[in-house]
């Protein structure tokens, strides 16, 4: 997205409507398991019908139809094993039953979905694709020579060397597949730590997020809570502590929980909105020169169970040894056994 | 106004918008979506106005500083409608008959791989069925091209006099119907790779040129059988594979000749050429399948089987020359074209 040429599989497609959205193509790893789905599907089709027919011929050889059966199967095996792509891609707007189970489409280059033309042509073209035929009767002498196994690289061949991962098939048709993806969710995640409308207060008024700053903490903030809080520390240190430089505060201020103040600012909190209540947080300061001042809270209250952010747990480090409020800062500094403060489990929020 | 509360405004519409989605990919209608508006035309209505509001946000996307998850979601949110605002077109039958009656007859004159093609097909099984045909002349030839295996199994087959046994040859014309189409299919498919496609073509033309001519035989047992059999349906089918291998050869020369066009658009364009060669061919195809299904194996006498083929042929040559005539502006000169059916 940030630069024109990103090295990833996507086409973008400009639509009538002047919007230009990416698609994600499928090279032929997506497409190998929905031709064989296809494939199954095709002889399972064919064998149920012939078994159908033999029925039916049974029935019918009473009447003397059992010629007209077999030359129906005939006809019916040449259908379904030329024109079942065609069919379904033409009815199904690009997909067949292997393209759905695999969750990909054939759409034209331009965005737009298949005709009929365009889905004969790239399926009749298939063979080709398809060749060349590899004989097994050069390998195993006791096979019979009817059993031609195509290799598929020719296709394989072509997908790999065009930029839209088109096989003959594709380039003849002006066709391309891409993935075609379901089931959605819509990412913000959703701040319920209490320190973090608290830390996002005492952000300057007059700092304004650049975009790709808002774009790397929501990046940030989707993917923290796949990380260790040692880790989210030591990934969000290289922006936060010029920040914290900017900003004046305390040296010992978590950067994880910075970042994460400064994506509450983005994107949730109300530029007009009051100060948060701040519950029994109010009276902290994380600025540096509130640093020596007294806190107005009682130093027992570190462990207030009121605050579901903190959840130090008996590990806690005796409340006379600490000078500040426990909420900002990382603890492992202070006492080595203490466990890391752990910012609470933010969730992606379940939209469904 | 925070942008968690722009989405979550936005979410009620892009939801309906995901539900009405839901509703056309399953049914291709918006009525399947059981909300009251959806219905028929307001239905579509609506469909619309929330697609457009959809593309809107996606434009909007970088100024309202959205998320990169939201702005996934909205490209696949917009995709998706996209996809179901343009649907594939269904086959039209008005504008089939115009590429079957304008487009392909002008095309085939003028195209020199159909040329390439019905010489190949038609110059390789004239010469094999003399060659079959002769056996003083050319001993074994016949046993040599097609296997004398064959040969037996190809006598065996044409034993039976076709009055009385509809049975076997109501079986065989189904057998033929998959397995010729199959093999004009084959020409046309490998016509990209141009080499297959020739040698497939050719391979046929003196297979086929062989057995005619060794069935043609005075001594052979059920020549007569097998000539009552193939006369009707046979200027239609070799055409159809001659003109398939065309439409493939087509395809393929683009490949190779690209007339100024890069590589891949000159694919495309030859591909777009030759669809009307090959819905041309399908005609013939289905023609043939019918007159194979209906005629070639009933007792009728055989000089209504022969009239019939000479009628097909005739119906081919005006169309081929006839209605594929330079109209507008006289590109080609007139080319010897429209008697190759005459080769059966």
């Amino acid at each position: 997205m940030a630069s024109p040429a990103a090295l990833d599989t996507t086409i973008a497609v400009v639509t009538p409507e002047n919007i230009a959205f990416d698609y994600q193509l499928a090279g032929p790893f997506r497409r190998l398991p929905a031709y064989l789905i296809d494939f199954g599907v095709r002889w399972g089709v064919i064998a149920i019908v012939i078994l159908g027919l033999i029925l039916a011929g049974v029935l019918a050889s009473l009447a003397g139809m059992t010629p007209f059966v077999i030359a129906t199967g005939f006809i019916f095996y040449f259908i379904v094993s030329w024109f079942y792509g065609t069919l379904l891609e033409t009815y199904f707007n690009g997909r067949t039953i292997g393209k759905w189970a695999c969750g990909i489409r054939a759409i034209g280059v331009e965005g737009r979905p298949i005709n009929g033309k365009r889905a004969m042509l790239r399926n009749l073209l298939r063979i080709a694709d398809l060749a060349p035929l590899a004989a097994l009767s050069s390998f195993a002498p006791n096979v019979p020579p009817a059993f031609l196994i195509p290799t598929g690289m020719v296709g394989l061949l072509t997908m790999i060397s065009t930029r839209r991962m088109q096989r003959l098939g594709d380039l003849a048709a002006g066709t391309m597949v891409i993935v075609d993806e379901r089931g959605w969710k819509l990412p913000i995640a959703k701040v319920d730590d209490p320190r973090v409308p608290a830390l996002a207060s005492f952000l300057p008024g007059d700092y304004r997020v650049t975009r790709s700053m808002s774009r790397t903490l929501a990046m940030y903030a989707e993917r923290r809570h796949y990380l260790t809080p040692a880790r989210r520390r030591e990934i969000a240190r290289h922006l936060a502590s010029p920040l914290i430089d900017r900003f004046e505060f305390r040296a010992d201020i978590d950067p994880d929980l910075l970042m994460y103040a400064l994506y509450y600012r983005t994107y949730l909190a109300d530029s007009s909105e009051e100060l948060p209540d701040l519950g029994p947080l109010a009276g902290y300061s994380p600025l540096r020169r509130d640093q020596h001042k007294p806190q107005g809270l009682v130093a027992g209250s570190a462990q207030n169970p009121s605050i579901p952010g903190s959840s130090t747990p008996s590990a806690s480090p005796s409340p006379g040894s600490r000078t500040v409020g426990p909420d900002f800062q990382s603890v492992t500094g202070n006492h080595g056994t203490a466990p890391p403060m752990q910012p609470l489990d933010s969730r992606r929020e379940d939209k469904q | 106004m925070n942008v968690a509360k722009l989405l979550e405004k936005r979410r009620v519409q892009w939801n309906e918008l995901e539900v009405l989605c839901d509703a056309m990919e399953t049914s291709g209608r918006t009525h399947k979506s059981g909300v009251a508006n959806h219905r028929g035309a307001r239905g579509i209505a609506r469909f619309s106005t929330l697609y457009r509001a959809a593309c809107a946000d996606l434009a909007l996307a970088d100024a309202y500083q959205l998320p990169p998850g939201t702005v996934t979601y909205l490209h696949r949110l917009v995709a998706r409608g996209h996809n179901q605002l343009y649907r594939a077109d269904r086959f039209e039958p008005k504008r089939w008959s115009e590429v079957i009656f304008q487009e392909a007859p002008q095309q085939i004159f003028s195209d020199p791989c159909v040329r390439v093609a019905t010489i190949v097909f038609f110059g390789l099984f004239a010469v094999s069925m003399f060659l079959g045909r002769n056996e003083d002349l050319f001993p074994g030839f016949a046993e040599q091209m097609v296997g004398s295996e064959q040969l037996t199994q190809l006598e065996e087959m044409y034993e039976k006099p076709l009055a009385g046994s509809l049975d076997h040859y109501v079986t065989m014309s189904g057998f033929y119907i998959m397995h010729n189409t199959g093999i004009g299919l084959q020409c046309f498919a490998y016509g990209i790779l141009l080499i297959p496609c020739l040698f497939n073509l050719a391979y046929n033309a003196v297979a086929l040129g062989t057995m005619f001519g060794f069935m043609a035989r005075p001594g052979t047992v059920g020549g007569d059988n097998f000539y009552q059999f193939v006369t009707a349906h046979g200027p239609f089918e070799l055409t159809a594979i001659a003109l398939a291998a065309a439409a493939g050869l087509r395809i393929g020369l683009g490949l190779f000749y690209t007339g100024g066009l890069t590589r891949m658009d000159s694919i495309r364009v030859n591909a777009l050429k030759a669809v009307p060669i090959m819905a041309a061919s399908a005609v013939l195809f289905s023609l043939a399948a019918f007159t194979e299904g209906f005629l070639s194996p009933s007792p009728a006498p055989y000089l209504l089987k022969a009239l019939w083929a000479v009628l097909s042929s005739g119906m081919i040559s005006f169309y081929f020359v006839v209605l594929g005539f330079p109209r507008s502006t006289a590109e080609q000169g007139t080319t010897m074209m429209g008697d190759q059916p005459d080769a059966t």
